[in-house]
């Protein structure tokens, strides 16, 4: 009996430590890019407040987060989200509300933090993490003549061949209405206005529909990010649609690609932090958070991976640091979504439209694939 | 009547004291029984109660929103509603924009109508600066979508505490304005495709499974042990392999540069410029879902076979029936039971299939269960998964209750 009850006694306080707010649990995507944030700025923030920080891969979206909130036993303190993840969130009540500029630490130079960042955030619980893109790349060796418009993509006279795309409606509304004649400009709303307009979803989607259609052309619809590098890799599409730190890497990896920069979609991912999460309380997940988006943080985690840090500032530490990629022989600014030479005509990604619009855009993409 | 009643030793009727012993069986019987009636009731009755309750309820808006659907009762649903409803609706909504409780509404209602989150966002940050009286005028100031009825049409049809309009969307049905059930607009009908090519992939996947698996299947029940041992293992490797690992391996070796086209080009079938595409079509879905789930067709089919003894098929032969008579009036019939549990299993396991013909499937590979998901995940409409999938499990109910009609569920037989 003795025994039993000193064994129980040393299994609830295994217990207790395991589940004790300590560690700052902080959820990502996993791969190659959770790896850039542990590196970049997860563990020199631990090594710096003394306090633990733990990944936890997910597949994204909220469910898992409700869940643990109506359970009553919340175990996650930071998320890496959308954008329409983070207005959602800030809706429901899931996530905290910022006071930007006194919850952020300012630029090295004194910049307010909502001055560093590139743009406003989405909602009054978001922080920005990185800036990545939605653009396209071809295989040069399966490819006559070089594509470098957004039309080229569409153009199957020109460029014969299937085309790999995204499996939703996201991203692939964009680049059509931008094939179909609507120039972004630097980041106009003028896409999403005539997106919005009466019959834009049609016109973008009638532009995809003719391009999978087309016997020059065709669409293999991809859905996990890795996709797009292997299937130009492997010659089962001639152009595809993709994140550009995948295809930096297959590059890297020596992948004859090339990416193609024009209207391409500026995409954002957030950090929020949860509330009443199990270091809301004390403090600690906020200072982690804090350390995290700081000049050095942002800039830290594009050693490792081609996303663009959200601070003006954190742009400066790489370009004096060049060559800032960790096999120390590639510069890194020119690959950045954000650099000059990529941006001469870009979308930016407008998480209120697909908050509003995303389920019945979803609905009409669903159909339209149908009728393929 | 008049037979004497027995007694026991101690005196009480012999039926007494049995009841009593037997009671206490019983009681000890039920105490063994408990806990995996316990387990059930956990993890199957509670989540399946709560999933059906989830797919209905909708008090949650009705208790924001009292003041609002009382006027709304009286509107008519043709033109915009008058001044008094703007005025309940800024009664309603004031308080949960100082508060900052507005935002579960601006979900609740966008499932209803896209472009409630934006506009409702947009009337929170200025209603704050309303003046009193004329709160129509203001609100349509605020927001078009205060202008449009449709979106009023919207509002009032979320008034009922509890409503069945989730089920309704999962057939691409919906309420007008004068609550008449009518069917969504053409270009959004997106739900009865997907259930129609859920049935049809696993309908055939049923059917390919069946196909392949009889014959493997009496071949292992046949064979010498030292034999079919070794071919039994063939059939659990891969039941043992994970899903996504045999999904991506069937990625390899059915793309257009992969070593199936580049036998067949090999062999003349095709030329070299035009290879035929096996993957990203629904090709791809049957040949991996098939073999994906062909051993869950295999085991109950070799577990009935086993059974069935060898000498049966001599006699039918011996009575002068040829080896194909004997084997439909004598071997197939037998086998009905095992033919029967496998049909079941891989028609309901390939029914919330989704994985594997996302990824092998294309644009065909879109099933109901990804729209589930699609709702569990990404748009937080807990409700409407909550009704699909409680339209999945009667489906599936229903192919059960089929299948007793047809067969006899006594018939059906795992081993």
């Amino acid at each position: 009996m003795k025994k039993l009850s000193k064994l129980l006694l040393a299994l609830s306080f295994v217990l207790s430590v395991a589940t004790s707010a300590f560690a700052v649990t902080v959820v990502s995507w996993g791969g190659a890019y959770t790896e850039s944030q542990k590196l970049g700025y997860g563990d020199p923030t631990a090594a710096k407040l003394g306090v633990p920080v733990d990944w936890v891969d997910y597949t994204g979206g909220l469910s898992e987060i409700k869940a643990q909130k109506e359970a009553g036993k919340i175990t996650w303190d930071i998320m890496d989200v959308y954008a329409r993840d983070t207005i959602i969130g800030c809706d429901e009540g899931i996530f905290h509300e910022f006071d930007f500029d006194k919850d952020f630490s300012p630029a090295p130079d004194g910049t307010p933090a909502s001055e560093d960042f590139f743009t406003s955030m989405p909602s009054k619980c978001a922080v920005g993490n990185i800036l990545y893109s939605w653009n396209y790349a071809y295989n040069k060796n399966n490819v006559k003549g070089t594509p470098s418009t957004m039309g080229d993509f569409f153009d199957t006279k020109k460029f014969p061949g299937k085309r790999a795309i995204y499996t939703g409606a996201m991203s692939n509304i964009e680049f059509a209405i931008t094939a179909d004649g609507v120039n972004p400009g630097k980041g106009s709303d003028l896409t999403y206005r005539k997106l919005m307009a009466d019959g834009g979803i049609d016109r973008a989607m009638d532009k995809i529909k003719a391009l999978c259609q087309d016997p020059n052309g065709g669409c293999v619809f991809w859905n996990a990010g890795a996709q797009p590098p292997e299937l130009l890799a492997n010659g089962e599409v001639v152009m595809a649609t993709g994140w550009n730190g995948r295809f930096f890497n297959a590059q890297m990896e020596g992948t004859p690609i090339v990416q193609v920069w024009d209207a391409q979609i500026l995409d954002y991912e957030y950090f929020a932090l949860v509330k009443d999460g199990p270091n809301y309380a004390n403090g600690d997940a906020m200072k982690v958070l804090r350390e995290m988006t700081s000049t050095e943080g942002l800039a830290g985690s594009a050693k490792y991976i081609a996303y663009a840090p959200w601070r003006k500032s954190s742009i400066d530490i790489m370009l004096a640091g060049e060559p800032w990629f960790k096999d120390g022989k590639t510069n890194m600014v020119p690959h950045m979504p954000t650099a000059p030479a990529n941006t001469k005509r870009y979308i930016l990604m407008n998480p209120e439209f697909w908050a509003d619009n995303n389920d019945e855009i979803n609905e009409k993409w669903e159909a339209m694939k149908g009728t393929l | 009547m008049s037979q004497e009643q027995i007694l026991s030793s101690d005196g009480i009727p012999l039926e007494l004291s049995l009841k009593k012993a037997e009671r206490k069986n019983k009681l000890r019987a039920l105490l063994l029984v408990a806990p995996l009636f316990l387990f059930l009731l956990i993890t199957y009755v509670f989540p399946i109660g709560d999933m059906l309750f989830r797919s209905v309820d909708d008090r949650m808006i009705t208790q924001m929103l009292p003041n609002t659907f009382k006027s709304l009762e009286k509107w008519d649903g043709k033109e915009l509603p008058g001044e008094e409803t703007y005025e309940a609706f800024y009664k309603d909504f004031y308080p949960l924009a100082i508060n900052k409780e507005s935002g579960k509404l601006y979900q609740r209602l966008n499932y209803e109508k896209s472009g409630f989150s934006s506009g409702l966002k947009t009337t929170n940050r200025k209603i704050k600066n309303f003046e009193q009286g004329n709160y129509k005028e203001q609100f349509m100031k605020a927001h078009k979508i205060w202008k449009d009825v449709e979106y009023w049409t919207a509002m009032k049809n979320t008034a009922p505490n509890f409503s069945y309009a989730k089920y309704l969307k999962g057939f691409d049905l919906t309420f007008d304005q004068d609550r008449n059930i009518v069917r969504v607009d053409e270009d959004r009908r997106v739900h009865i495709t997907l259930w129609l090519r859920t049935l049809k992939v696993a309908f055939w996947v049923t059917i390919f499974c069946f196909i392949l698996a009889y014959p493997i299947s009496h071949l292992l029940a046949t064979l010498p042990m030292k034999y079919s041992n070794l071919l039994m293992i063939c059939v659990l490797l891969p039941f043992w392999t994970s899903l996504l690992v045999r999904t991506s391996s069937w990625m390899v070796l059915l793309q257009q540069q992969g070593p199936i086209n580049d036998l067949i080009v090999f062999l003349g079938l095709a030329s070299d410029d035009n290879r035929p595409e096996l993957m990203y079509n629904v090709i791809g879905t049957f040949v991996a879902m098939t073999q994906i789930l062909l051993p869950f067709m295999v085991l109950p089919l070799y577990s009935v076979m086993k059974t069935i003894s060898p000498s049966l098929m001599r006699a039918g032969k011996s009575l002068g029936g040829t080896p194909l008579v004997s084997f439909v009036k004598v071997y197939f019939p037998l086998t009905i039971p095992g033919i029967g549990a496998g049909c079941l299993l891989v028609f309901i396991l390939s029914i919330g299939y989704y994985i594997t013909p996302a990824l092998v499937g294309g644009a065909s590979g879109s099933l109901i269960s990804n729209t589930i998901a699609y709702h569990m995940k990404s748009s937080l409409d807990w409700a409407f998964a909550s009704a699909l999938g409680t339209m999945l499990l009667v489906g599936v109910l229903t192919i059960y209750w089929i299948y007793n009609k047809l067969v006899g569920i006594d018939n059906i037989k795992l081993g």
